[in-house]
């Protein structure tokens, strides 16, 4: 399937409609739900390239996301600015990818995935008795408030999650696109085959976990610019890992606007669930065992077996030939 | 040891818990030749390719490819520095088309790489008209054709081919031994792991024979076959 | 220093009495990944269901939680069967890697259904024996880590005889080992899968009752389980009960030592213990008795 160039200038078009939302008036719930259909997103984009593209099912979300949280928030108590806070959280997060790789990626398969899950237990333990500055939380352990956010309002916080959705989805787009993607693929499909082939799997496999850790970083940290008090609990979640991944299993994993179909679901379950409390957890779990077992493709891989986009397509086509045909 | 061999197996050693499968094999290879690797089910050819090619470290002795000893080298090292390799079950992209396949080798292979022309390496292995065939779709046969295509698109100075020929019809002899005369006259050195008879025989300069992870015999086609040691390896 | 060592024996002998408990949960996991090669990431969460179910029983019922077993081996018995039956098999078909998000999805609905109907709070089983303790000697000992012990020897002695000497027990041993050759014998690996797992589902039910007199315990208590009954496998080595006893004991030590080297900080017992199982998981996976 070639990518005509019209999908550029729908995507711009796109992205500058959905930009001028907070300004035209859209409602302050409707921005609510897109910031964290934005975050999701990202969360998700990520999550796809380590396991649809990399062959890593990553069990470790929930650390970067409450790695950069922290260091967004610990950052504002000793007088760094949250927008620092906020690079500086995906870094610490990327910062931490790098250090844990070498062991982690000797390890395959299961080991890989349980190893991973260690990582965030072992850092809500930590957190739960870590107090670096400031004074109790509330007797809840170590959590903290995130200072100095107060004078953003909604309207900035909906820009950042789009950039940072965005960036996501443009990332995963050049690398699918770059050698790095077909080094990925080749990794997920046969290793050892990568390998003889002359695939450093190693380093492969730290560009994709690095890139997706500092991404996740940068996302996780701009929720708690939005809902701006961290608490271990809250901060390595296993939502964290819930959502991306959900998003990713029915969007479709392995294709590439799987996680924008899924994140678009799981925003809407969420708030459709969200006045069930514990019961919306429950549904969530019943939801992801449903489709993996009756629709592993996803929603994307379905439409793709049934062809949907044969149709949508030929008029892509045939609209770009007219363009290009009148501007000669 | 002579200084142009382009492999060099030094009594190479290599254990599985307690089973010994490799056990001072030892054995040079000069540029270009064709060398067969025979022996009975189990004698330990495959594990002998999969130690050249780094997947196993030996467990004591050395390997030394074109005077470098690259005994504890990992694979897409000595992918790069200049042997390819085939498996027995063909191991593809499956979800990337045969030229994908091939671009991940001529990609990743090293500098040497970029010297190979695709569509000549697809003619070569006869698999032209399925260039664009995902590689989970293509039969066993076109498979095993692929594995030496991408084994080739690195542009390797060795190649290591593992029993292209098993399965294959009487009729399909003759173009597995034109590929690997093809491939000789590219320059290339070659080490054949082959159960048919007809290929060993006709593809090569010299034949290695291994039982029970030893080298048991060594020379001409025409001398291994007629010695002791290996009839009774073969025959009990 | 004398006295150091002497009072190193209380949390020694603790840590070993605790070490049953881990026995029991990670034999339940060894069981499934042994013949499906599959590591059911639910099931220290379906250890804390069973804790939750007994603590229902309790409050229900009013009767000892070693009671309420009777009902629930069998209920989880056949609850993991059929769990296994028609969602893991048809997941397992698909590829491993769906089997395992398969399993997370349970994970977050026995999580769900935990939090929904018992609340986030903690608890834990409060019997009247719960908080004894004996004296051996100089020594206190609490009666629950003993309990463990004997649980754990228990539960592994019972699975031993069973994978001896019953046909449903050698069977899934033969497809552990091989599943080939188990197939050509006769076995059908679907049903060795289903009895496995509904197997390893009424251990889980034990487990949670020792569990929930040891510990506190919240709907969230599961993972920490699930990472270290699989370091006790991997440590122990599969296929070895030995080797899991006695990486249930060194658990149970790094927690009880941890805790007593520390000054009782929880934070170095739990990581502690996860750090013990990354260490391992990198680098040595096949583990200390494995082959």
């Amino acid at each position: 399937m070639k990518i005509p160039r019209l999908t550029t200038l729908v995507s711009v078009a796109v992205l500058v409609v959905l930009a001028l939302f907070p300004v035209i008036g859209i409602s302050l719930s409707w921005l609510n739900y897109l910031f964290l259909f934005f975050i999701y997103l990202a969360l998700a984009n990520m999550w796809n390239l380590l396991a649809g593209y990399t062959g890593l099912i990553c069990l470790c979300p929930h650390a970067f996301v409450g790695l950069a949280g922290y260091t967004l928030a610990i950052g504002t108590w000793v007088g760094v600015p949250f927008q620092v806070g906020l690079i500086a959280g995906g870094a610490v997060a990327a910062l931490f990818a790098l250090l844990i790789s070498y062991p982690v990626f000797r390890m395959r398969g299961i080991y890989f995935a349980i190893g991973t899950l260690v990582l965030p237990e072992a850092l809500k333990a930590w957190f739960n008795f870590w107090r670096p500055v400031g004074n109790e939380y509330q007797g809840m352990g170590a959590g903290y408030s995130v200072t100095g956010v107060a004078g953003v309002n909604l309207g900035d916080t909906y820009w950042l999650g789009l950039a940072i959705a965005a960036a996501s989805i443009f990332v995963v787009h050049i690398i699918l696109r770059a050698r790095l993607g077909l080094g990925l693929t080749a990794i997920r499909d046969n290793e050892n085959t990568a390998a003889s082939s002359g695939i450093n799997i190693f380093r492969l496999k730290l560009y994709s976990f690095v890139i997706a850790a500092f991404i996740m970083g940068i996302a996780g940290a701009a929720y708690y610019i939005y809902s701006p008090r961290i608490n271990p609990v809250g901060g390595f979640n296993i939502s964290w890992l819930l959502l991306p991944l959900m998003a990713t299993v029915i969007g479709g994993e392995g294709i590439e606007e799987g996680p924008i179909i899924g994140a678009a679901i799981v925003t809407f379950l969420r708030f459709l669930l969200a006045d069930y409390g514990a019961w919306s957890l429950l549904i969530q779990g019943i939801i992801l065992v449903v489709v993996v077992a009756v629709m592993p493709q996803g929603i994307a891989g379905l439409l793709r077996q049934i062809g949907a986009y044969r149709f949508p397509l030929k008029l892509f086509q045939a609209a770009e030939g007219k363009i290009h045909k009148n501007s000669k | 040891m002579l200084e142009t061999a382009v492999l060099s197996v030094d009594r190479v050693t290599k254990h599985f818990g307690g089973i010994v499968a490799v056990k001072d094999m030892t054995f040079e290879v000069q540029a270009g030749e064709v060398v067969g690797l025979m022996g009975p089910n189990g004698a330990g050819k495959t594990t002998l390719l999969n130690l050249i090619a780094g997947v196993y470290r030996p467990d004591s002795g050395r390997i030394l490819f074109q005077g470098k000893d690259i005994t504890r080298y990992a694979p897409h090292k000595i992918c790069h520095l200049g042997i390819a390799r085939t498996y027995q079950i063909p191991q593809p992209f499956t979800s990337l088309s045969a030229r994908q396949n091939i671009l991940v080798a001529a990609t990743y292979g090293g500098k040497k790489a970029a010297g190979m022309e695709h569509d000549k390496i697809f003619d070569l292995v006869n698999l032209s008209e399925q260039k664009d065939m995902l590689a989970r779709d293509l039969a066993t046969v076109s498979l095993k054709r692929l594995e030496l295509a991408r084994a080739l698109a690195s542009n390797p100075t060795l190649v290591l081919l593992d029993e292209v020929a098993a399965g294959s019809t009487d009729a399909e002899i003759p173009r597995i031994l034109d590929m690997t005369k093809q491939v000789r006259k590219m320059g290339k050195t070659i080490i054949l792991v082959e159960h048919v008879m007809k290929v060993m025989m006709e593809a090569v300069d010299r034949i290695v024979v291994m039982d029970k992870g030893e080298k048991i015999a060594e020379g001409t086609p025409g001398e291994v076959m007629k010695d002791e040691k290996v009839l009774a390896a073969y025959f009990g | 220093m004398e006295d150091f060592l002497i009072g190193l024996a209380p949390p020694i002998i603790r840590g070993i009495l605790l070490g049953g408990l881990y026995v029991v949960i990670a034999l339940g996991l060894s069981l499934v990944f042994g013949v499906m090669k599959l590591i059911n990431v639910a099931h220290g969460d379906l250890v804390i269901l069973g804790s939750y179910f007994a603590w229902a029983t309790m409050g229900w019922l009013g009767i000892d939680p070693f009671l309420s077993l009777v009902v629930g081996v069998p209920l989880f018995f056949a609850f993991g069967f059929f769990v296994q039956k028609f969602i893991i098999n048809r997941t397992f078909r698909i590829s491993l890697d769906a089997a395992l998000i398969a399993c997370f999805g349970i994970s977050i609905i026995v999580q769900g259904v935990c939090q929904a109907i018992w609340t986030p709070f903690n608890r834990s089983l409060t019997t009247a024996y719960q908080l004894q303790t004996f004296a051996v000697g100089p020594l206190i000992i609490p009666l629950r880590y003993l309990l463990d012990f004997i649980g754990g020897l228990a539960v592994m002695i019972a699975l031993r005889e069973f994978l001896r000497r019953t046909y449903l027990g050698k069977a899934i041993s033969a497809a552990s080992q091989n599943e080939q050759v188990a197939e050509r014998m006769g076995i059908n690996p679907n049903r060795v899968y289903s009895f496995a797992f509904a197997i390893a589902m009424a251990c889980a039910a034990v487990a949670g009752v020792l569990q929930g007199l040891t510990f506190y315990f919240s709907p969230v208590s599961g993972p920490p389980f699930l990472i270290i009954s699989f370091g006790v496998i991997i440590i122990g080595g599969l296929g070895s009960m030995a080797g899991t006893f006695i990486g249930g004991m060194i658990f149970g030590l790094t927690q009880t030592l941890g805790a007593y080297l520390s000054g009782g900080s929880m934070m170095v017992q739990m990581i502690s213990a996860y750090l013990l199982v990354f260490v391992v998981l990198s680098v040595r996976p096949q583990g200390i008795f494995g082959r």
